[in-house]
């Protein structure tokens, strides 16, 4: 697979996906797993991706930690009263 | 009687008409003796009235005349000339021979005697004899008679009408009956002598009285004897007309002959007027001739006169005197020249006319004397002019010559000024070769002015050379003055050559000493830069680290030594230019500042550097040897570390590959590798010692800076490097060793198992270097069984090769091997092991992780884990789910 995408994915959790790597491991971070029918499936993501940038950060340089915690704090900072629940979505590329 | 009959041959020819008038009167015959008497009485008369001028007298006419004497006397007297001599004979033949001589003389009188002979008249013949004297008379008194061209007879009447005509009473129309009352004969004595008579008073009734008045008068007062008796005219009818004839012919003698003198007298008068003006004609020529010449006589020298003025002015001036002589002067004088011509002409003109001789001027004022003096006088002014036109040209052109001569002399004094002072400068004993050269072109430029200026003199010596031969006035300064130019000319001219040898000797001394310069500047520039090389070379710091660099540096400098007698004649060589130069330059006397241009090095510089490179020579040795000896000691230092190194390089490599082969190999248990390792541990930790000494030679070496070695390929870092991957591999082989027991043990892998897989793996590693390539691997699965796609395969290498190093080590090998079995997650098994600490919660709290973990990895949690962001947390909860998937770099999200 060659060709950036990016990918939103709504939350809330979980989105179906294994994350993978970290600049702790010295790993690119890569997806190793997905769920079928998962979020992220149907998102049109695939094994072996590679994540450049969450949220539109570039993930270089993050360790794995990081990178989880940004894909779990990715919001769009918009919170309209009328929803009951935190809206993530994630942008994947 | 009859009439005599007379032919008197006239040249009028009025005979015939006479002979008529005659025949008229043949009645009056009865006349005849009054005739004769009054004939007889009047011719007598006539013939006393001229002989009383021979002094003799008649008194009979026919008996006085019968010897002819008287005769040949009267016609003497009457005719003015001379008869032949008479005979002096009273013989009869005398008488009629002088009776023939008169008769002949008549004759030859052209008279042609008719009918009277001499014998007659010498017989006494009457009739004859009054015939021959009325012939006489006729011939004499009448026949010359001419009265407005009548002549003779008719003549006399003629005379005796035009007398009378004024006077109304008398008309005379013959010679007899007209004379009668007298009146006639006093008109005519009247009209020429009115003082005699006072004929107003005259009547015409008194012919007596008037007659008689008429002859007395005649008598007294004009000489004319009485001829004729007044009673007997008065007396008879027709008085004899030949008597009064005769008588008449008196007084026509008388007045004619008066008027003649009056005539005569006013011809002489006019004659003598005609003379006397001729005479002044004559006199006016000779003294305008005289004058002429005079004037000619004066004037040609002047025009003669070739003296030469000396200047145009004067000259000019007598052209204008000339030209004032021919305007003024002259015009006059010709004009009399031309009046004494005219007078000439006129005067011989009037001469001839007057039947006089021709005018001979005197002596010298003749005609051809006049015309030759005026030629000459012509002559002498064209020659004058002449020369006065040659000598004013000659003036004009010496004028112009002496002024051209001045303007050269002045513009070649001009530009010859001050030349003299510039040519005996002594600029060029202080000048440079350039400024030589640029003298050396000025004079050059000054040589060809000088040549320029040659023909320039020539032509001033050209023109004094003619101003001499024309002789100018002035010529004593000309010639100064072209004499000073010439010998400043040759001066000149001396002393440019002079000045020319000295500034080529002064350009061949400069240009020498430019050449030497040029010469010291081509040798010394690069003995300069020789030394100065030598200088650095011989202070060149080297660095050698061999003893043959040092030897080799020896052999130059050696070498270089050996340069240096040459390098030293060279300078020679070079200083003596120099002192050639300034020898030169002393011996003569270049008194200009002698400064190389090419060079700027001097011969002090040049033994300065000189002596320095002596110095340095010896310098240099000693440095030399110095190292010499330093690379020595090097080389001993290097065989030093050499001969170790030698040794303990093989000694580590034997037990790489000792322990390389003990890992690689199958037989035995893992303790017994073990073991075996472990006394390779310490045989390798004993041999210690020996790389510590040489570290000990490496450290003399690096300190001599002695960088290569080349009595060993082992290098100090090899050693080392050799020496610590020793150690680590003895380390890492035993580790490998351990891991692999505790694998074993942990997995329960039996030793059989173990040797299987370290067959395989072996069987795999192809390159036997104790782990797997990529590709190893693969084919090693394959071999297992393992029906690989792409992504199986790169899943597996992930985990096989997390480090993506490309080689899969034995513990991987083993690792994956036995974990294929095993169904592990360890983030869930560290999750779980959290979860019991956090008694189940989702979260852990910070004192739950200082209570149940040491404080170092509790600290460790707490600080990495991130907060727990689930519902029902508390402030400060970690999540440690999140914290363990990322230990493990998986995370389920």
């Amino acid at each position: 697979m060659s060709g950036n995408y990016s990918v939103t994915l709504l939350g809330p959790a979980p989105w179906g996906f294994r994350l993978q790597g970290g600049k702790d491991f010295n790993m690119p971070l890569t997806i190793s797993r997905l769920s079928d029918g998962g979020k992220a499936a149907k998102g049109g993501v695939a094994v072996g991706d590679t994540v450049l940038s969450i949220d539109g950060v570039s993930t270089e340089g993050m360790n794995h930690l990081e990178a989880q915690n940004k894909i779990k704090n990715c919001t769009g900072n918009l919170k309209p009263p009328s929803w009951s629940g935190p809206l993530h979505s994630v942008l994947l590329e | 009687m009859t009439q005599i009959e007379t032919t008197v041959h006239y040249d009028n020819g009025y005979e015939d008409e006479y002979m008529l008038q005659e025949e008229e009167w043949d009645r009056d015959m009865l006349l005849d003796p009054a005739w004769e008497q009054q004939q007889r009485k009047t011719f007598t008369a006539w013939c006393n009235s001229h002989l009383r001028k021979a002094g003799t007298q008649i008194e009979n006419i026919e008996e006085d005349f019968r010897n002819g004497l008287k005769l040949m006397l009267l016609l003497e007297v009457i005719s003015g000339e001379r008869l032949p001599k008479p005979d002096r004979g009273k013989m009869r033949f005398h008488k009629i021979a002088n009776v023939n001589k008169a008769l002949d003389f008549i004759t030859s009188k052209g008279v042609k005697l008719v009918s009277i002979g001499a014998e007659e008249i010498v017989d006494g013949n009457v009739k004859m004899t009054l015939g021959m004297i009325w012939t006489i008379i006729l011939r004499f008194a009448i026949q010359d008679i001419s009265v407005e061209e009548t002549s003779a007879k008719e003549g006399l009447l003629l005379w005796c009408q035009r007398k009378t005509a004024p006077y109304r009473n008398v008309n005379v129309q013959n010679f007899h009956v007209s004379w009668k009352d007298g009146l006639a004969f006093c008109a005519l004595i009247h009209r020429h002598r009115p003082d005699l008579l006072d004929f107003s008073k005259l009547n015409k009734d008194d012919p007596l009285g008037n007659l008689n008045l008429a002859f007395d008068i005649a008598e007294k007062h004009l000489d004319i004897p009485k001829m004729l008796d007044a009673e007997d005219i008065i007396n008879t009818p027709k008085p004899d007309e030949r008597a009064i004839m005769t008588y008449v012919s008196c007084f026509y003698h008388a007045f004619a002959g008066a008027e003649q003198a009056e005539t005569a007298a006013n011809r002489i008068c006019k004659v003598l007027g005609v003379n006397q003006e001729n005479e002044k004609l004559m006199e006016e020529y000779e003294r305008l001739a005289s004058e002429l010449l005079e004037w000619i006589r004066r004037t040609t020298p002047w025009l003669e006169n070739r003296t030469p003025e000396k200047t145009m002015a004067e000259m000019q001036r007598k052209l204008e005197d000339f030209r004032d002589y021919r305007r003024q002067h002259k015009p006059p004088k010709v004009q009399e020249k031309c009046q004494l011509e005219i007078n000439f002409n006129t005067l011989q003109t009037k001469l001839r006319i007057s039947n006089r001789p021709a005018f001979m001027p005197s002596e010298g004022k003749m005609v051809s004397d006049i015309t030759s003096a005026w030629q000459g006088l012509e002559q002498a002014e064209k020659g004058f002019e002449e020369w006065l036109l040659t000598e004013i040209r000659r003036l004009e052109r010496l004028d112009h010559l002496a002024e051209k001569f001045r303007q050269k002399a002045t513009n070649h004094e001009n530009w010859a000024s001050g030349k003299e002072l510039i040519l005996i400068q002594k600029d060029y004993e202080t000048a440079t070769l350039t400024e030589v050269r640029a003298l050396l072109r000025k004079h050059e430029a000054f040589e060809s002015d000088l040549a320029a200026h040659q023909d320039r003199v020539e032509q001033i010596a050209a023109i004094a050379q003619e101003l001499n031969e024309l002789d100018y006035h002035d010529i004593a300064s000309v010639n100064l003055r072209c004499q000073s130019i010439c010998d400043l000319w040759d001066k000149l001219g001396t002393l440019t050559q002079k000045r020319r040898e000295a500034l080529e000797r002064a350009e061949k001394l400069l240009e020498t000493i430019d050449q030497l310069f040029l010469e010291f500047a081509k040798r010394s520039a690069p003995f300069n830069n020789w030394m100065e090389g030598a200088m650095e070379d011989l202070q060149d710091m080297f660095i050698v680290h061999t003893i043959e660099e040092v030897q080799s540096l020896i052999a130059a400098h050696e070498q270089f030594k050996a340069t240096m007698p040459e390098a030293d004649a060279e300078r020679q060589a070079i200083l003596g230019i120099h002192n050639e130069v300034q020898k030169i330059s002393q011996s003569y006397g270049i008194k200009a500042n002698i400064i190389n241009p090419y060079s700027t090095i001097t011969t002090e510089e040049l033994l300065n550097k000189w002596e320095k490179v002596k110095k340095l020579v010896p310098q240099r040795d000693g440095s030399l040897q110095e190292e010499m000896a330093r690379q020595h000691a090097h080389e001993r230092l290097r065989r030093q570390f050499a001969a170790q190194a030698n040794l303990i390089g093989p000694w580590i490599q034997a037990r790489m590959e000792e322990i390389g082969r003990c890992s690689l190999e199958i037989g035995g248990t893992l303790e017994d590798q073990m073991t075996q390792l472990k006394q390779m541990e310490h045989v390798i930790i004993a041999y210690k010692p020996n790389i510590d000494k040489l570290e000990g030679d490496h450290q003399l070496i690096q300190e001599s800076l002695v960088f290569d070695n080349k009595h060993t390929n082992y290098t100090m870092e090899h050693i080392r490097v050799g020496w610590e991957l020793l150690l680590t591999t003895i380390a890492r082989t035993i580790n490998e060793i351990e891991t692999q027991i505790l694998t074993r043990d942990a997995k329960g892998i039996s030793q059989q198992q173990m040797n299987e897989f370290r067959s395989s793996f072996n069987h795999f590693d192809r390159k036997k270097n104790g782990a797997m390539e990529t590709d190893d691997f693969r084919a090693c699965l394959i071999s297992m069984g393992y029906d690989l796609g792409e992504v199986e395969f790169a899943r597996i290498m992930m985990l096989v090769d997390p480090n993506a190093t490309g080689i899969v080590s034995f513990q991987s090998f083993i690792d994956f091997m036995t974990r294929e079995t095993a169904d592990t997650d360890t983030a869930d098994q560290v999750v779980a092991s959290f979860r019991i600490l956090a008694a189940d919660k989702p979260y852990i709290l910070v004192d739950e992780l200082r209570r149940e973990l040491p404080p170092e990895q509790a600290e460790y949690c707490i600080m990495r884990m991130p907060p727990y962001k689930g519902p029902g947390a508390p402030p400060g909860a970690l999540d440690y789910t999140a914290f363990s998937t990322a230990l493990y770099g998986e995370s389920d999200l």
